[in-house]
């Protein structure tokens, strides 16, 4: 996936400007930034929910080859973790028995099983992630977009969903493009990290490769020799950012 | 083991009892004069002779067939115009003036006029009621597809579900959900209005023997009518709430 020279506006000042990134087959990429960097608007402009103003976003993907994993799981709350999942099959022409069968398969691989019957309502946090995860993953996506998607757990859910996301998109080879402000993670999960500027007119300012190998424990690639400095470089960069921008203000 | 908050209902059926024997003896000591609050046991009485003697159940029929066609038709055009309103601008701007003075109003008022118009018979009766209905339908309609989760619409587009999709897996749930959760306040409209148009001029009602025990000074009959219409209204709410519990249990 590539995007070149995108430039997202809501009508005033742009919040993103000439932004360009790519995303090669089964690479872990993260973007991060400040808040109000126009990361989440680069992932609705790639989902097609945005219109840039110019720019082009370039896939080899059908749509129904793209997942999304967004900080909201946006399960629908009338449908069962099973219907939730089987959904986007049957919108690509499943048969709606066939879809189900897959997507009991998907949440007992998830450790969801027995949950099927359940409404998103009555299933705790980190099960309802785990559910949309099914959903996206049901799809057998070569691409997954995440904005934040861990953002809500709290810290022991969290480390169970990471690791279980990271052992799925590098056992089926999956991209991913992750939006977060959490550089740790970031770090810790990606093959490569883009930093955008503070916004408006957002731009990527640098590009980290992270040299730490898979298959990756996303606790343990914490304490890899390379990850403090490259931690530290990037926290310096954010922060200089952020503290030119409000310079300029 | 009494103070349990388990045990509320029976505190709440001691109370009750314990009100009616004061109120009855009060009525036997000559405390409360029986041409305006007659005893318990006469209001007993009264209602035991409505069923037994058989001359409510004409009245029950004219009251239920009124609310409940009142109710039908109320809620399928409240449902109809609200969606129309929410997706077709034109429409919504014809009918939102008008939905927001019928809602203003107290929509009763418009009896005598359904009278004139249809005659004393049924149908003036369920008129009463559907415009009762259907005015809350509409708005409870028209708001709720306005507000419809954006979140839920792009995630269903983003599966790759097309228009109809949305309309069957986002927009017809959330209809459901808000007419499900207004479904006991268009009953209470829907008896409301069937018992106030059979108040104004009927032959035939609830609401036509409760303006008769008023104009001969029954005041027994007229507490068994209202007795009698609170225990119905209840068992249709009653009937209301597990539909809708069982309809909404996602939530």
């Amino acid at each position: 996936m590539r995007v070149r020279d995108l430039t997202i506006s809501y009508g005033g000042e742009p919040v993103l400007e000439a932004v360009s990134l790519t995303v090669e087959e089964g690479r872990f990429v993260s973007l991060v930034g400040p808040s109000g960097s126009g990361k989440s608007s680069l992932l609705r402009a790639v989902i097609g929910l945005q219109q840039p103003l110019s720019g082009t976003v370039e896939t080899h993907l059908a749509r129904s080859q793209l997942g999304i994993l967004f900080q909201d799981d946006a399960l629908l709350p009338w449908k069962t973790a099973r219907d939730n999942v089987a959904l986007g099959l049957t919108f690509n022409g499943m048969e709606r028995k066939k879809a189900l069968a897959e997507a009991e398969a998907w949440l007992e691989r998830l450790d969801l099983v027995g949950f099927g019957d359940r409404f998103p309502r009555h299933l705790s946090g980190g099960q309802r992630k785990r559910v949309a995860l099914a959903q996206a993953l049901a799809m057998k996506p070569r691409l997954i977009l995440m904005d934040e998607p861990f953002a809500s757990l709290d810290a022991i859910v969290r480390a169970r969903v990471v690791r279980d996301v990271v052992a799925l998109v590098e056992r089926e080879k999956i991209s991913v493009l992750l939006v977060t402000h959490d550089l740790e993670e970031a770090l810790s999960l990606s093959d490569e990290v883009y930093l955008l500027s503070q916004g408006p007119r957002a731009h990527i300012t640098q590009q980290y490769p992270v040299p730490i190998p898979r298959p990756r424990d996303p606790v343990h690639s914490r304490m890899h020799p390379a990850f403090s400095p490259l931690y530290e470089r990037l926290w310096a960069d954010l922060s200089r950012e952020v503290d030119h921008r409000a310079e300029a203000a | 083991m009494f103070l349990h908050p388990r045990y509320a209902w029976i505190r709440q059926l001691a109370a009750f009892a314990v009100l009616l024997a004061v109120w009855e003896a009060a009525g036997r000591a000559g405390l409360l004069n029986p041409l305006y609050v007659p005893n318990p046991s006469r209001i007993g009485a009264a209602l035991v002779e409505l069923f037994s003697d058989g001359r409510i159940w004409p009245h029950l029929d004219a009251t239920f067939t009124a609310a409940l066609g009142g109710l039908a038709l109320g809620i399928v055009v409240g449902i109809l115009l609200g969606v129309a309103a929410a997706l077709v601008r034109l429409i919504a701007e014809l009918l939102e003036p008008l939905m927001t003075v019928l809602n203003a109003i107290p929509r009763v008022i418009l009896a005598p006029l359904f009278v004139i118009w249809l005659g004393i018979g049924l149908a003036s009766k369920v008129a009463l009621s559907f415009i009762l209905v259907a005015v809350l339908i509409f708005s409870t309609v028209f708001t709720g597809i306005r507000q419809v989760d954006r979140r839920l619409v792009e995630r269903v587009v983003t599966l790759g579900g097309d228009r109809w999709a949305l309309v069957r897996h986002v927009y017809l749930p959330s209809v459901a959900a808000w007419v499900l959760g207004n479904l006991k306040i268009a009953v209470g409209f829907a008896f409301t209005g069937a018992c106030v148009g059979e108040f104004v001029a009927a032959t035939h009602g609830l609401g036509y023997l409760l303006s008769f025990a008023q104009s001969t000074y029954n005041a027994a009959l007229m507490f068994a009518l209202i007795l009698l219409i609170l225990v119905v209204v209840l068992l249709i709410f009653g009937v209301a709430g597990r539909l809708e519990k069982y309809l909404l249990r996602w939530n």
